[in-house]
This record gives C-alpha cells, sequence and structure tokens, in this order.
C-alpha cells in the first residue's frame, strides 16, 4: 500500500510511516497491521491445535453438512458411508424411501458396521459379533441373546444412533448436533442462488474424488471465496475476467457465514484449445456463460457453471491436512452425449486433472508451507470493492463467522 | 506392418520418458491421427464408471501446449511402467498392449512419493511405418490424486 493511501487509516497509521521502506523489520513485520479488526487474519489460526481441537466440537459438530446427493442413494437398500466431524457415518435409504443417517458404530462393542463406501444392503451385519441392523437403524439380530438375560441389553434398545438428516433439492445435509435449528433456518437463503436451477432439474452425480492435500482446511476453503485469486489461474485470467464488467457481480453474505457470488461469465472459447458452451445444453434457468457460487460455513461448496455443477466439501484431518471431496453432476436421464459433453466440461476446469481445482490445492500448500511452521504472521482480507469485483467481503463474512462460533477474534486469536 | 513385439514396448516405454521430460510435442507424435486418450477408474463410492479426463488427439495436443501457462506441482512426475500383455490383431492392423504403471511424484527436495497406479490399455495401430498409439486408456487403480496434476498420466 502506498504512503499516501496509509493515510485514510489515519488510527492505523503503521510505525514506520515516516520511513521509505521497501523490506521490513521483525517489529514492523510482527506488529498488529493498520487495518481494522476482521479485516486481517492471524496466522496461528492455520496451525494451533488447540484451535483446531475447539473447531471439530465448535463447527464441525454444529453445523449442517452436505454428505451426498440423493442419486448416490437412489434405490431402496442403497447406501453411502461418509464421515464428518471424524465421525463415520452410513447415509441410506429405507424400505419406506426416507433417507436415513445413522453414525457407523455398533451400538456393541464400537466397531465400524458398514466398511464399503457405497452399495445396497437390506442389512446390516457388524463383523466382529454378528448384530444386525436394519435400514431404519433397528438392531433386529443378536447372537444368543439369551446372554444379556439379567441385564437391559437388548434389541429393542440397542439400535444405531440416528443423525438428523434434511434433503434439499436432492441435496443430502445431516447434523450431528440434535438441538441445532432446521436447515432452511441455517442456509439462511444462501442456496436461493439457485432457485431457478435446483427445484427444475433432476440431477445425478458423475463424478466423485476425494484427495487429502497438505494444507488446513481453512485455507482451502478461502480459495474458493477469494475472487482475487483469479489472476492465479490462467482460464480465469483468459475466460472469466475479461467476460463482463466487474461491476456486474455480485457478492453476498448471509448468516450464519455463508456467501453468494453471481454475475460471473465466462467466455470459454477464449482459452486455447477450448469450444464456447451451448445454451442449448445447459441446466434448466442457466446461460452457458453464467456462473454461480454458493460457498456456505464452512467449508462446502455448491458451484454451477451453465452446463454442468460441482459439489465439494472439506473435512480437517489435522491442523495441518485436509481432505476435499468433489462432486460433478449433471441431469439425470440425458443422453449419453450430453453426459459426455458435461464430463468433458467438468474435466476441463475441475478434477484431479482440470485446469482450476489443482491449482487451488496449490495455492492451499503453498500457504501451509508458511502458515503450517508459523513462519506467515497474518493474512490481509482488507480489499473492500463494494459487494463486487475481486472484493474481500466474502473472506471477513467467513471469519466473522469462524469468530462468533470459535468465541476468538481472528486477529488474535489466542489473546496474545 | 511392423510385428516387433520390442517396437511395441519402446513406444509405451517412449510415451511416458516423453511426458516425464514434459516433451510434449514428442508425445504427439507417438500418436496416431485417430488418437483418443482417457482416464478412467471405478468409483465404489457412486458404483459408477468415472472419466476424469477425454481428449482427441488434437485436444490433448492443445492441453499440453498450455502446460506451461499454468502453474502446476514442484517437482517431476516420473513414470515406471512394465508392458504386461502384447495381443496381436493382424487382420486389423493392430495390437493391444496392457502395461502395468506407477506414476512418482518426486519433489523439490527429492522425495519421492506414489502419485498414481494403474494400467495401461492400448490399441496400438502398426499399419504405418512405426507403430503408433491410436487408443490409450490410463486406467487408474488409485483414486486419491492428492492436488493433482495438469500433465496426464
Amino acid at each position: 500500500m502506498c504512503r499516501a493511501r496509509m493515510l485514510n487509516y489515519a488510527p492505523f497509521i503503521w510505525k514506520t510511516l515516516e520511513v521509505p521502506i521497501s523490506s521490513r523489520s521483525a517489529e514492523t513485520w510482527e506488529q498488529t497491521p493498520p487495518l481494522p479488526d476482521g479485516h486481517y487474519v492471524n496466522g496461528r489460526v492455520y496451525h494451533d491445535e488447540q484451535i483446531f481441537a475447539e473447531e471439530r466440537e465448535h463447527i464441525f459438530k454444529k453445523i449442517w453438512h452436505f454428505v451426498c446427493h440423493e442419486s448416490e442413494v437412489a434405490e431402496v437398500y442403497d447406501f453411502r458411508t461418509v464421515e464428518r466431524a471424524d465421525v463415520p457415518l452410513v447415509v441410506t435409504r429405507g424400505d419406506d424411501g426416507r433417507i436415513r443417517t445413522f453414525i457407523n458404530v455398533c451400538s456393541h462393542r464400537g466397531a465400524r458396521v458398514v466398511m464399503d463406501p457405497g452399495g445396497n444392503a437390506r442389512t446390516h451385519t457388524c463383523f466382529y459379533h454378528h448384530w444386525t441392523y436394519d435400514t431404519q437403524g433397528t438392531c433386529v439380530s443378536m447372537p444368543r441373546p439369551e446372554g444379556y438375560a439379567n441385564t437391559p441389553v437388548c434389541k429393542e434398545n440397542m439400535g444405531l444412533r440416528e443423525v438428523k438428516t434434511e434433503v434439499k433439492w436432492g441435496f443430502v445435509f445431516v447434523n450431528l448436533d440434535d438441538g441445532s435449528q432446521p436447515l432452511d433456518d441455517y442456509l439462511d437463503g444462501s442456496l436461493d442462488i439457485f432457485d431457478e436451477v435446483l427445484p427444475h432439474a433432476e440431477l445425478e452425480v458423475f463424478h466423485y474424488h476425494r484427495a487429502e492435500i497438505d494444507a488446513n482446511w481453512k485455507a482451502y476453503q478461502e480459495t474458493i471465496v477469494d475472487l482475487y485469486h483469479e489472476f492465479m489461474h490462467v482460464i480465469l485470467r483468459d475466460t472469466q475476467m475479461p467476460a463482463a464488467s466487474m461491476d456486474d457481480r455480485q457478492m453476498r453474505t448471509y448468516a450464519n457465514g455463508h456467501v453468494t457470488i453471481a454475475g460471473i461469465k465466462a467466455d470459454y472459447e477464449k482459452y486455447e484449445g477450448w469450444v464456447d458452451r451451448d445454451d442449448a445444453s445447459c441446466f434448466p434457468g442457466l446461460e452457458s456463460d453464467d456462473a454461480r457460487f454458493a460457498p456456505l460455513f464452512p467449508a462446502q461448496t455448491f458451484i454451477t457453471r451453465g452446463t454442468v455443477m460441482r459439489v465439494d466439501t472439506v473435512q480437517p484431518v489435522t491442523a495441518h491436512k485436509c481432505l476435499i471431496e468433489s462432486r460433478g453432476l449433471g441431469l439425470k436421464g440425458e443422453s449419453s452425449e450430453d453426459r459426455m459433453m458435461r464430463i468433458d466440461h467438468h474435466n476441463e476446469y475441475w478434477g484431479p486433472f482440470g485446469r482450476n481445482v489443482t491449482e487451488d490445492a496449490f495455492a492451499a500448500e503453498g500457504c501451509e508451507f508458511s502458515f503450517g511452521k508459523g513462519a506467515a504472521m497474518r493474512g490481509i482480507i482488507a480489499r473492500d470493492e463494494g459487494g463486487k469485483g475481486q472484493g474481500d467481503s466474502g473472506l471477513r463474512g467467513f471469519w466473522a463467522e469462524w469468530s462468533r462460533r470459535m468465541g476468538r477474534p481472528v486477529g488474535n486469536p489466542t489473546n496474545d | 506392418m511392423s510385428t516387433d513385439n520390442d517396437a511395441v514396448r519402446e513406444l509405451i516405454y517412449r510415451s511416458c520418458c516423453c511426458l516425464d521430460e514434459h516433451d510434449f510435442a514428442g508425445y504427439i507424435a507417438l500418436c496416431a491421427p485417430e488418437f483418443r486418450y482417457q482416464i478412467t477408474l471405478f468409483s465404489p463410492e457412486l458404483r459408477k464408471e468415472m472419466i476424469w479426463l477425454n481428449h482427441d488427439r488434437d485436444g490433448l495436443k492443445a492441453l499440453l501446449d498450455m502446460v506451461p501457462r499454468h502453474l502446476v506441482r514442484l517437482g517431476a512426475l516420473q513414470r515406471n511402467a512394465t508392458v504386461y500383455r502384447i495381443e496381436w490383431d493382424k487382420a486389423d492392423g493392430q495390437a493391444n498392449v496392457m502395461s502395468a504403471f506407477s506414476v512418482f511424484n518426486i519433489d523439490n527436495e527429492g522425495r519421492p512419493s506414489v502419485f498414481a497406479v494403474g494400467h495401461y490399455h492400448d490399441t496400438v495401430d502398426l499399419t504405418g511405418e512405426r507403430p503408433l498409439l491410436a487408443r490409450r486408456n490410463a486406467r487408474l487403480a488409485s483414486r486419491d490424486l492428492g492436488i493433482g496434476s495438469h500433465i496426464p498420466i
């Protein structure tokens, strides 16, 4: 920042303002930036083990998590296993058609019950002592029950622990907190950015991958909300930044830390080797050059790009590792030609060989290299473009919610 | 028509070397005009086949031509392939070749890690002076590729 502009922050003048410098001393490197609270992030949030442990309790065990799309459990008895907040879960469709979620742990001795990532089974039998559960979580069989005759242990009170589950527009969400607010209250209308699309389209997942990367979960999620980093991506420099006015963009923040970004356009043919996308093959309610983003707090993202949709979640693994799950979605029942077109469009940007996601992961790992070892003091999130362009209001919304839930100011999270 | 097993093996190994060395023009020169490249795998989560990359020769050339402009993973990928089976189809002037591959990432500090494991299922065009790749399906057995790669397997 130039000296003249720094004067706008009169209460926060850097101590060495009068000294023209290009590099910084230890003192100026470490001192609190001349910025308002919430406009910078202390680096400890990315590597402090106590903060990491508290995030699991105060955030990930309290919020609604996207776990899968209903097309992944399309048939009666279909199931998917996932983990959220380190808790193993099994999502299954019962013979009444309802999707339920259970903690994937046997009521007997705590062993994992369902091993496969997906499948179809009328009942699930624990490998250890053969206790068996149905798709409503009821324990329907335990071998030699007479051994518990003098105890309260019986099939009737040894069911699986059910987890709150709601389905919105085919997306299955769960919440480990039985006292949590309803899903729609939690979302606060943030997914309404897709209300011309998702209620009118029956979707199907065609792409799934998970990848563990060497980065704190927040560093990856920040790449979704941070529009300023468009400069990092060749495809966005070529196709997105010149395609529409920065003033047409609308970044909005919601209760509970959610963010939406609309008004972004892309001229895909501007990237060498790519062709334009056809309006006729778009999702309902979208134009081929239209891009919409809904990064939901804390780390789940819904994105449409005209012809294709991506949904990501990021799970903390350690303070220095996170697990990204990524799905690509098309229209159920579409022709094989249309499906192949959507797969190609998905893979141009996303997936492990895409031109976009690999670079976001690179960025997160690049930040981990310095924040993870405590070398970087803080991140600056002070850009203000009035909710347009490449402003940081979404990042500030994310961090404000993080501070609220953690009870820690993001600029000084350990009260040093 | 070449019917030399060694020439076919040489083609497979040469294709790995070209990608390892970022000799993308050399790689494309190994591909027949009708070349089709795919990376495929089965998802046990979705219980479906997936396609993670799908290009014809021109599309793959364009993709590789753009690599230098991108922010790519640090270090280098090194492909280790072993040709397991060559099945000659002389009537159609081609061979179907199955090879195992392991791809290692060597980071900037020289530390190796496994990036991907799988099999190449190649169709080799034998009608010309030298064998050419007519189709490559890089069939992944591993599914977690970390940050991924701009360069195909």
